[in-house]
């Protein structure tokens, strides 16, 4: 049953009580009473109800087939797979909207709701803030971008979800990007209503330390499975192309990762606090400048699937938000100074710093490679593009230099350390790093920018290993346990320390992946059946032409074997179909994948004879892209897992934390 | 710990203002040289700019878009060739680059209205593109839109 004409109402409702519910928090932070914060609080929860209701009458319209909204015929049709039907609450710009505005209520009640009872000031601006981001995006819904628009004639049928979206990697990437980039609200709030409270103590930090962390995990596996789905859909063998939504939401990573660093530093040492309010300022403005560039159409890319008129809206809120954000930074820099200072430059802190000046200036790089476009238009009237090779040049140096830090950082002790013990730390790491260069160059690698890439990455191995070795002994000693429990224990009973170190691994293994990249191969042929071409290793036969239907498509699928040295070791089955539905041509790409190398064959082209245009790739070590990915995920999990601050320890003193093996 | 803040003492300072210095100075050089590269940047031009600049001597490769006119698309094997135009002036493109579904569905569905975004050179009659992009504007948006 189609609960679509709810759906407006319900946005109405949610629009009018989210309003009500800012202004009773206001007057709750303003007069420092909790009658009306309680209030205030209870209008927004009800509002985000009302989203709620407004989401799940899109999503019933949806499965319903109720082709008198837009949306619905826009985005779907009957003979969708009901997962995707799902999906195509994200697949267009009004549904992701909603969808967006869902989770933002949603992460904002949780979080209002394990805000300290005692601090009303507090919990009441933090209110506002995401009361107002919330007001913001319905009023979006509402005028702009109405999901719940009604056709005056209901068609039969809808136009169908862009087969392109229909992938497994799309129910999962946008969802968990949204996330990602959502629940960055929360440290966002919360730290402008310390700046407003003046609570500038490590309290913010501390409250939202979980939330900051699930927010960047959300969107650093989305962002990679962004590029799985581009890898194993697109067709042109890559999975990263510095297109402008890409680094889109690579920037807010890049800025979120960076902040995630630099509070290590204000709760360990307190310094770096208008540091960070600055970096989770920035991590927001970039996740909404994300939004702004590519929906509103300014900037062109493959992923405009939809573009709508609600540029201009989110051009005063962006500016609200940065200049606001910095003007009450600013406003509170006295209250915000340090109480500690470097001590030396070979410290643990300096690592810190490094680290964050680089991720910001990878954030800035990019930011400038994907607006440059747009100065240079409106400056000099000269219309450019900017490509990969600007990209990988101003990255590349960067990411090198950073995964090199991964491994140095954590051998260097807190406030100082002398120059022989630190050469004593990385003497094994450097071996390590020299005879992977050297291993790597006898294999054949010529790029010098790979060779420098493994040797980083063995390094840096070596180095996040011997940490775990350092750890482990300790506790092999003391509890008289095994290897594998002793490498448990470590892990368990310092999750922020070695889970953080698991993601570098996971880190290293990705940057491997792209390592590997130098070593590509690409070729593209013409082939009649029975002919063959070669690529790489492979002697590639073009066997046999299989003809198939089914309701959605026409398939013609190539039947390809892959030889090498005179035996099959791959078979392949690249198809190049037809969805009747959207009339639109989709190639499925074939990939027979591994450690060492990935062989990707795509079909281009079939002619009537049946000869077909293969476009074939040698993609070594990109398997290790996904493997780190997984890796990550496992330390982000170990990350998570680790109890959150209570509210009752809120405004005691810090908790102490005692590794059981010196943090140097 | 001793508590000194930062601003108070000059020479910390200073240290601070040319370590700072330093570090945008060398962002700012890599992005200027990484922006200086081969093909980093292309410019855009229409097809009339490009015919007039076809005295030019090669460099870079530069960005053409156009729409494509119907009838003119004409695959042999791996080669594509057609024309694009920017309403004034008609130019034949040719890639043995595959084009991408975008395109051939678009040529399907609405040939007069497939607007290409092309990189390549000019040489003087034929523009010979290394990578060719598609969009199909109206293809997935809502009908009322």
């Amino acid at each position: 049953m189609s609960l679509g004409g709810l759906g407006r109402p319900s946005l109405i409702a949610a629009s009018a009580l989210t309003t009500a519910g800012v202004l009773l928090s206001l007057w709750g932070a303003l007069g420092r009473r909790s009658g009306p914060t309680e209030a205030g609080r209870r209008a927004l929860t009800a509002g985000a109800a009302f989203v709620g209701l407004a989401g799940v009458a899109l999503v019933s319209a949806l499965f319903a087939h109720d082709f008198s909204l837009e949306y619905v015929t826009s985005y779907s049709s009957r003979a969708l797979a009901r997962g995707y039907t799902l999906a195509a609450l994200w697949g267009g710009m009004e549904g992701s909207l909603l969808f967006w505005t869902v989770l933002l209520t949603l992460f904002s009640m949780i979080a209002l709701r394990r805000a300290p009872a005692g601090d009303t000031s507090l919990r009441a601006w933090t209110a506002v803030v995401l009361g107002g981001i919330a007001s913001f995006f319905l009023l979006i819904l509402l005028f702009p971008a109405n999901p719940f628009t009604t056709l005056a004639e209901v068609p039969a049928d809808g136009n169908g979800l862009n087969p392109l979206l229909q992938s497994p990697g799309m129910l999962i990437h946008p969802p968990l990007l949204y996330t990602g980039f959502v629940a960055f609200s929360i440290p966002f709030a919360f730290g402008m209503a310390a700046l407003l409270t003046k609570r500038l103590d490590e309290g913010w930090l501390k409250q939202t330390r979980r939330w900051s962390l699930f927010a960047w995990s959300a969107l650093s596996i989305g962002i990679v499975l962004g590029g799985a789905w581009a890898y194993t859909e697109l067709g042109w063998g890559g999975y990263w192309a510095w297109d402008p939504v890409e680094n889109a939401s690579f920037m807010p990573w890049l800025t979120a990762t960076a902040y995630l660093h630099s509070v290590v530093i204000q709760e360990k040492r307190r310094m770096f606090k208008v540091w960070n309010l600055v970096l989770i300022l920035l991590t927001y403005f970039l996740a909404i400048f994300g939004t702004f560039l590519t929906r509103s159409g300014i900037l062109s890319s493959i992923h405009t699937f939809t573009e709508g008129p609600i540029g201009k809206w989110f051009l005063p809120f962006l500016a609200l938000m940065l200049v606001g954000g910095l003007a009450l930074i600013g406003a509170r820099l006295d209250t915000l100074k340090s109480k500690n200072r470097f001590d030396s430059l070979l410290s643990r802190e300096s690592a810190f710093l490094a680290n964050n000046v680089l991720f910001l200036a990878a954030a800035f790089a990019v930011l400038w490679g994907t607006i440059y476009p747009i100065i240079a238009e409106a400056v000099t009237g000269v219309r450019l593009s900017v490509g990969p090779p600007f990209f990988n040049a101003v990255f590349i140096p960067i990411g090198l230099a950073l995964i090199g830090l991964t491994g140095l950082g954590p051998l260097i002790a807190w406030r100082r350390m002398n120059t022989k013990a630190f050469f004593r730390m990385i003497r094994i790491p450097l071996v390590a790093g020299a005879a992977a260069t050297i291993a790597a160059a006898l294999a054949g690698v010529g790029s010098a920018g790979a060779l420098l890439a493994f040797a980083l990455c063995a390094f840096t191995t070596v180095a996040i290993v011997a940490e775990f070795v350092r750890g482990s002994r300790v506790h092999r000693r003391r509890a008289r346990v095994g290897w594998p429990s002793a490498v448990a224990r470590t892990l368990m009973r310092d999750r922020r320390r070695y889970g953080g170190y698991v993601v570098h691994l996971g880190v290293v293994l990705i940057v491997l992946g792209f390592a590997g990249s130098a070593g590509k191969v690409e070729r593209s042929e013409h082939l009649a059946q029975g002919e063959t071409m070669q690529i790489g290793r492979y002697t590639l036969r073009y066997e046999e032409f299989v003809r198939g239907e089914t309701p959605e498509k026409q398939i013609s699928q190539i039947n390809i074997s892959a030889a090498r040295n005179g035996e099959v070791v791959e078979t392949l089955e690249p198809q190049r179909n037809l969805h009747k539905v959207q009339r639109q041509f989709q190639s499925e790409v074939a990939i027979a994948t591994g450690p060492v190398e990935d062989l990707y064959v795509v079909v281009t082209a079939v002619d009537p004879d049946g000869s077909a245009s293969i476009h074939a790739f040698v993609n070594p070590l990109t398997w290790w892209i996904w493997a780190g990915a997984a890796v990550m995920a496992l330390g982000m999990s170990v990350l998570l897992s680790e109890a959150g601050p209570r509210t009752a320890t809120v405004g005691a003193p810090a908790r102490v934390h005692r590794p059981l093996v010196a943090t140097r | 710990m001793q508590p000194a803040p930062a601003s108070a003492d000059p020479k910390r300072r200073a240290k601070f203002l040319i370590g700072g210095g330093a570090i945008l100075l060398s962002l700012i050089a890599l992005v200027a040289w990484a922006l200086g590269r081969p093909n980093s940047t292309s410019f855009f031009y229409t097809p009339t700019e490009v015919v007039a600049l076809a005295a030019a001597p090669g460099g870079d490769e530069y960005r053409v878009n156009g729409k494509v006119i119907p009838d003119s698309v004409a695959r042999d094997g791996l080669t594509t060739t057609f024309q694009i135009s920017d309403g004034k002036t008609a130019m034949e493109l040719t890639t043995d680059r595959p084009l991408p579904d975008v395109f051939w569905t678009a040529m399907a569905n609405d040939s007069s209205e497939v607007e290409v975004v092309a990189r390549g050179r000019y040489d003087g009659e034929i523009f010979l593109a290394s990578e060719v992009l598609a969009k199909c504007p109206s293809k997935f948006k809502a009908k009322a839109a």
